[in-house]
């Protein structure tokens, strides 16, 4: 018989107190870990998506949507830009790198990027196997992609039109697999890599060949993702014309990709571009610290509703303390009487305390796990993004002390009667 | 061994004063506290258990003179020295009866023996209770685990409250001799404190307050 045993009998004594205080500690917990952690996973995916991509240059619009659409590939593109004309911004001494990207199709959900050879460099990718893109008609797969669609080197497969995996139509030409890529961990992963001349290819034959199905069709398609799509072929089309081969100075693509070579860029560079030509540039980082802003009211919103849960269940828990130093006053006078010393009895109150925020803790974790991982696999699902699944110590630690800090103030409260515990009046007034 | 000399003691939030005659027990001597109620009975046995301090005078058991101790010497010699045995409550009610008695000898510091326990609770007809909660024992079996908690620790001086005013006849005479029987055994003092006057002819050594 010790202490504990003593402490571990009384939360048994009274299991719906000691259950509740569990049920409402665990759950601001989970609350608080789960928001936490998901709020972190969020941003470093977000912000480790970003590459090496200081900034993104596409048509006007919302620069958020171009940041969402072109970088993190999870929003529909804002339209096109000429290649001739995107080209132009890279005489400037301060840019590094301007890597092209054209995109308007998938293969069951993975967006197929027209590009360079200079687009897998941005995430420090590097082939598994296989070989880099060099003709039209030819892709190389992301690790994600080769991995969940079980795609081998040699392997072919048509395109669809749009962006999302369902309401395009397909396209006649296959597209070969020629590499596959290791895992970078970063949004390279869940792409189908190409060249520009296969986008331009795919899109001008579509042209030609169905020249008057497309138009028909034009305008009442209210499809969103097709409609981009569309806007594509559109633009194309108007441009060209019935010319097979586009000329140089009229191709399009859907964004630029550009970093840095000088930091002093980010102040003057976008400003010029969206001044002096009709396209945009927008910074991914300063786009998602916008984003952040929307997403924060609701992290901090829930953040508020865990705290307040937390105080409310340190309330709970020092009414169930209170109540045993309360109610069973005897018991502990007799205890007091078999020798038992008031530190003694203070330590049994805490131990008490403990016990359930010990167990608290734990089922608070579990559940914020579980949670955070349904809502994981869930995105997962949806947006063909895969986030980290981790647990920071620091978040683990930060919400130890402060449940720790609340039980402390629950158990000082609680032990108060035992510090002024008259043990003969207790005793005397036993009837 | 009990003896104390000139005992006064004054609640805090009162004026009444109560001075309690001297009382000189020799070895294994029993000794019938008798009075109305009011008269500080129950005060006089808080004195000689620890559990008040006395305003002035002197409580030596054992030769120690627990009136000088510090709280902490107190609790301790308290837990090693002294058992208690109330009208009413016996045992912590969170407790089962067996770790009732585990847990008086671990506040007792003293080491736990589980075949003087189950001996304990045999003697006293209660060993098929062992492993009952508090609350599931009958009044009579509530009474005789109150006597093992105030024996099982081999205490110098036994200390009863009130032990048999609910009781019957029957159960009165029973526990009264169970109580002697178990001071008598382990060569303590029994210092029994009540207005019940059935009890009286078994005591040599009585004290009217």
């Amino acid at each position: 018989m010790n202490i504990w045993k003593i402490s571990i009998k009384n939360f048994k004594y009274k299991p719906l107190y000691s259950f509740l205080g569990i049920l409402m500690l665990s759950v601001s917990i989970a609350l608080l870990m789960g928001i936490q952690q998901l709020d972190k996973s969020f941003r470093q995916q977000l912000e480790n998506n970003l590459g090496d991509i200081d900034m993104v240059v596409g048509a006007k619009g919302s620069p958020l949507q171009l940041v969402l659409a072109s970088v993190l590939h999870i929003d529909n593109p804002t339209g096109n830009i000429l290649f001739e004309e995107a080209k132009s911004i890279l005489k400037n001494p301060m840019i590094g790198k301007g890597v092209p990207i054209s995109y308007g199709d998938n293969y069951k959900g993975y967006r197929i990027v027209g590009t360079t050879q200079d687009f897998p460099e941005l995430y420090n990718a590097q082939l598994k196997e296989g070989r880099f893109v060099q003709q039209s008609m030819e892709v190389a797969l992301g690790s994600t992609v080769a991995e969940t669609l079980g795609l081998q080197i040699g392997d072919s497969f048509q395109s669809s039109h749009g962006l999302a995996e369902k309401g395009g139509h397909d396209h006649d030409e296959p597209l070969t697999v020629v590499g596959i890529y290791k895992p970078t961990h970063k949004v390279m992963d869940r792409l189908i890599v190409t060249g520009l001349e296969t986008v331009w290819d795919v899109h001008q034959h579509e042209e030609d060949h169905g020249t008057d199905n497309e138009h028909e069709e034009d305008g009442e398609h209210d499809e969103e993702t097709d409609h981009v799509g569309h806007d594509e072929t559109e633009s194309h089309h108007e441009g060209e014309g019935e010319h097979h081969h586009e000329e140089e100075s009229q191709q399009e693509i859907t964004s630029m990709l550009v970093s840095f070579r000088n930091p002093m860029a980010l102040l003057t560079v976008p400003r010029t571009i969206n001044e002096n030509t009709n396209m945009q540039a927008a910074l991914p980082k300063f786009e998602l610290e916008r984003l952040y802003q929307f997403t924060g009211i609701g992290v901090k919103t829930i953040t508020w509703i865990a705290y307040a849960i937390l105080i409310i269940s340190a309330i709970t828990i020092f009414i169930s303390l209170y109540r045993m130093v309360r109610d069973r006053a005897f018991d502990l006078a007799l205890m007091r009487s078999y020798g038992a010393n008031t530190f003694q009895l203070i330590k049994m109150v805490a131990y008490e305390g403990f016990v359930i925020a010990g167990i608290a803790f734990v089922f608070g974790v579990l559940i914020s796990q579980i949670g955070v991982f349904f809502i994981f696999e869930m995105i997962t699902d949806q947006y063909k993004q895969t986030m980290p699944l981790q647990l920071g110590f620091q978040e683990l630690s930060q919400t130890a002390g402060l449940v720790v800090l609340m039980v402390l103030l629950s158990i000082a409260l609680a032990i108060y009667p035992i510090v002024t515990m008259n043990i003969s009046k207790i005793l005397s007034h036993e009837k | 061994m009990i003896s104390t000399k000139g005992l006064t003691f004054k609640y805090d939030n009162q004026d009444a004063v109560f001075k309690f005659p001297d009382i000189e027990l020799g070895e294994s001597e029993n000794l019938l506290i008798l009075g109305k109620s009011g008269i500080g009975k129950t005060t006089l046995l808080h004195l000689l258990a620890g559990l008040l301090r006395p305003m002035d005078g002197s409580i030596e058991i054992d030769d120690v003179p627990i009136h000088g101790l510090s709280n902490k010497q107190l609790d301790r010699f308290r837990g090693q020295n002294i058992g208690l045995i109330f009208q009413n409550n016996h045992a912590v009610q969170s407790l089962k009866v067996v770790e009732n008695l585990k847990a008086r000898l671990f506040f007792a510091k003293k080491s736990v023996s589980p075949p003087r326990i189950a001996d304990l609770l045999e003697h006293l007809d209660i060993a098929d209770c062992t492993n009952k909660k508090v609350r599931e024992l009958s009044e009579g079996q509530l009474q005789r685990l109150g006597i093992a908690m105030s024996i099982v620790h081999q205490p110098q001086v036994i200390l009863a409250d009130e032990p048999t005013s609910s009781l019957d006849d029957d159960n009165c005479n029973k526990v009264m001799q169970l109580l002697m029987e178990q001071a008598d055994a382990n060569d303590a003092n029994l210092i029994v404190i009540t207005h019940d006057q059935r009890i009286k002819p078994l005591f040599t050594k009585k004290l009217e307050l």
